[in-house]
């Protein structure tokens, strides 16, 4: 009796086993052939309005060296190659893909509520006020604000109480954070379009100093380093650079947020990272302190064909 | 499980006790015939068969690419995206045959024995092996444990098989067990955080089952099973060669051509062929297109939107949706660069 009941819940065992590993296999069929759940970067590009553009155009500065400069027909600086790198990442690789639109300070956030450019990579501080007008992903730069001034008056210029004697004349670019970050700090400042203005005048004896980006004000001390010095004043706030993106594509935003990491991501792993050779092609040299990458915010979790590659 | 020489007896008496030898060996010869006429024929006829699918039902162009393509580059094409599929429908067959086997000694004697009873008969123990052997390598790692029990079922290897004496046989099984956790351990709770139910239980549930699923099943679940999994097990194989013959057979390219000095277009579609004086494409979007060689600027290969993952799980660094020879192979080479081209072209 007793090895007939054990044989027959051995019998029951085996019916339950042969049954769950039948059901357990079909779920597995099923699961093999249902779409994916997670949004794919191909998802992303269908949604987003670049879709199908022959070219991807770029807004950048055409007046910052180190940062965005036209020279000789062609494009040079950090941000036009992170925005190179952007681009081959969305699919449009090369230079006759691209179209740099070349764009004033205050022409920046127009540009993109018009239409005029689809990204916009140019010294682009994510501020509180203007996440109201245009979407940023980033940020791909932490910088801060510096003031340079000419040789003959490094020695007078050094604190920010310098900036509001009357007798300097201090210059600025307009729509700039730095202008609102002098206002704050009650300097009287003379705006400009553009901070090679500030320079120019400078050099032609109208201003006296020039506040604005380290990265910036970092681009004119290497074009004129005998006649300048930066002076480290204590502004007290970093600005962080992103990419403006027009605020009714969040797909766009997902995925050049996504690209900004992944490059941050293999920079931490030590490897070679686009933002790594954008830097120290550009600006590196010229920095008093290296930089890295910050970690880009508001990274969306995107699948994409190389995610099966090996982590390590 | 190499053919028996004669009928399965096992104390309860001779199963086929009224069939004479002549009867038993005419019937063994049919069913080897059919088993090897579907191992051979299925895939031969498939691979004829996609051609058609691929060139977008048009005959002009299905004769194109029969032309085009050499029968070896078929079979290798269709071995390389349908091994998985081959494997599964063997390692099924094969799994189901040897539980059914072992229980078809309850059924009535003469009673005629189950398709797949038949096939493992005839089957001889290498080619159930090998079966084995091309699932192991082929299928996802997701997968990859329900091969456990199946393997257990085919050759029946109860735990009774591991140490006669029960102490060492519980050691051992807690050992098993023991390694196999440790390996899915970090993937498991990456599961849980990730709240992938199904891939927990995949993951889980098939080494439990393997220690239940030997042994004979009650005579009265033998004969709806044999049914219904023979249909099953058909309409399986028919649902996912679907997918099958869909899948090209030639690489996805997006190539450049330069028709106008300063004037660039992208062509997303696949290579059929290319000579001295054309390059033919067979376009995303369906046509041929004779491109003239010295128009072409660049060629890019891409991946289809088929190989986008379903899971961001890992085994030991190993993707799970990889099978071994993907995740070796992406161990080899490592970097995998996507085109942008790849991208915007559609």
């Amino acid at each position: 009796m007793n090895a007939f009941s054990s044989h027959r819940l051995r019998s029951v065992a085996t019916t339950l086993a042969v049954a769950l590993t039948l059901s357990l296999a079909a779920a597995a069929g099923c699961d093999n052939r249902r779409d994916p759940p997670l949004p794919s970067v191909l998802d992303k590009l269908r949604e987003s309005h670049i879709d199908g553009q022959p070219r991807i155009r770029i807004g950048v500065a055409a007046t910052e060296p180190l940062m965005g400069e036209l020279r000789n027909g062609t494009y040079t600086g950090f941000d036009v190659e992170i925005a190179r790198y952007i681009a081959s990442s969305l699919g449009f690789e090369g230079d006759q893909r691209i179209e740099f639109v070349p764009l004033a300070t205050e022409d920046r956030i127009p540009a993109l509520q018009g239409g005029v450019a689809d990204l916009v990579v140019s010294s682009f501080s994510m501020t509180e006020e203007r996440k109201k007008l245009v979407s940023f992903a980033g940020p791909y730069f932490v910088t801060t604000q510096e003031v340079m001034v000419p040789n003959r008056l490094k020695d007078r210029i050094r604190t920010i109480e310098d900036l509001r004697r009357p007798e300097y004349k201090i210059c600025t670019s307009g729509g700039s954070t730095t202008e609102a970050e002098l206002e704050k700090h009650q300097v009287r400042a003379l705006v400009v379009k553009r901070v090679g203005d500030c320079v120019k005048g400078i050099r032609e004896g109208r201003y006296d100093a020039v506040s604005s980006d380290e990265t910036i004000l970092a681009g004119f001390l290497s074009q004129y380093p005998t006649e300048f010095e930066i002076v480290d004043m204590p502004f007290g706030t970093s600005e962080t650079l992103g990419i403006g993106v027009p605020i009714g594509d969040p797909a766009l935003r997902d995925l050049v947020a996504f690209f900004l990491d992944k490059s941050y991501q293999q920079g931490r792993q030590g490897l070679s990272s686009p933002w790594l050779t954008a830097y120290n092609r550009t600006l590196g040299p010229w920095m008093k302190q290296p930089k890295v990458q910050p970690q880009p915010l508001d990274v969306p979790k995107l699948v994409d064909f190389d995610d099966k590659a090996p982590t390590r | 499980m190499s053919a028996p020489a004669a009928p399965v007896t096992d104390g309860v008496g001779p199963v086929v006790a009224s069939w004479d030898g002549s009867d038993l060996a005419e019937r063994r010869a049919r069913a080897a015939q059919s088993f090897w006429t579907a191992v051979v024929g299925v895939p031969a006829i498939f691979s004829v068969l996609r051609l058609g699918v691929e060139a977008g039902g048009e005959l002009q162009t299905t004769l194109l690419l029969v032309a085009n393509v050499g029968p070896v580059n078929l079979l290798a094409g269709f071995l390389t995206t349908a091994a998985r599929l081959l494997s599964t429908g063997l390692v099924a067959v094969f799994a189901l045959g040897a539980v059914l086997r072992v229980s078809v000694d309850r059924m009535p004697a003469g009673v005629r024995r189950p398709l797949f009873v038949r096939w493992m008969d005839i089957v001889p123990a290498w080619f159930v092996l090998a079966g084995f052997l091309l699932a192991l390598v082929t299928w996802q790692l997701l997968y990859l444990p329900l091969l456990i029990p199946a393997f257990v079922a085919a050759f029946q290897l109860t735990p009774a098989r591991l140490h006669e004496q029960w102490v060492p046989r519980l050691l051992l099984l807690a050992a098993l067990f023991v390694g196999y956790a440790w390996l899915l351990a970090p993937t498991l709770v990456e599961a849980g955080r990730q709240g992938e139910l199904l891939a927990l239980l995949l993951l889980v549930a098939p080494p439990l089952l393997a220690l239940g699923i030997t042994g004979p099943l009650p005579a009265a679940v033998i004969r709806p099973l044999a049914s219904v999994t023979e249909a099953a097990v058909l309409a399986m194989l028919v649902w996912a060669a679907l997918p099958v013959i869909s899948t090209p057979v030639l690489p996805l390219t997006v190539t450049t051509v330069e028709p106008a000095p300063g004037v660039t277009e992208d062509v997303r579609g696949h290579i059929v062929t290319v000579d001295d004086v054309n390059v033919v494409l067979l376009q995303e979007r369906g046509g041929v297109r004779y491109v003239p060689v010295d128009q072409v600027r660049a060629q890019v290969l891409c991946p289809s939107e088929a190989e986008l993952p379903r899971h961001r799980l890992r085994i030991r660094d190993f993707h799970v949706e990889d099978s071994l020879l993907e995740g070796m192979g992406r161990r080899v080479r490592p970097v995998h660069r996507i085109d942008a081209a790849c991208r915007v072209v559609r």
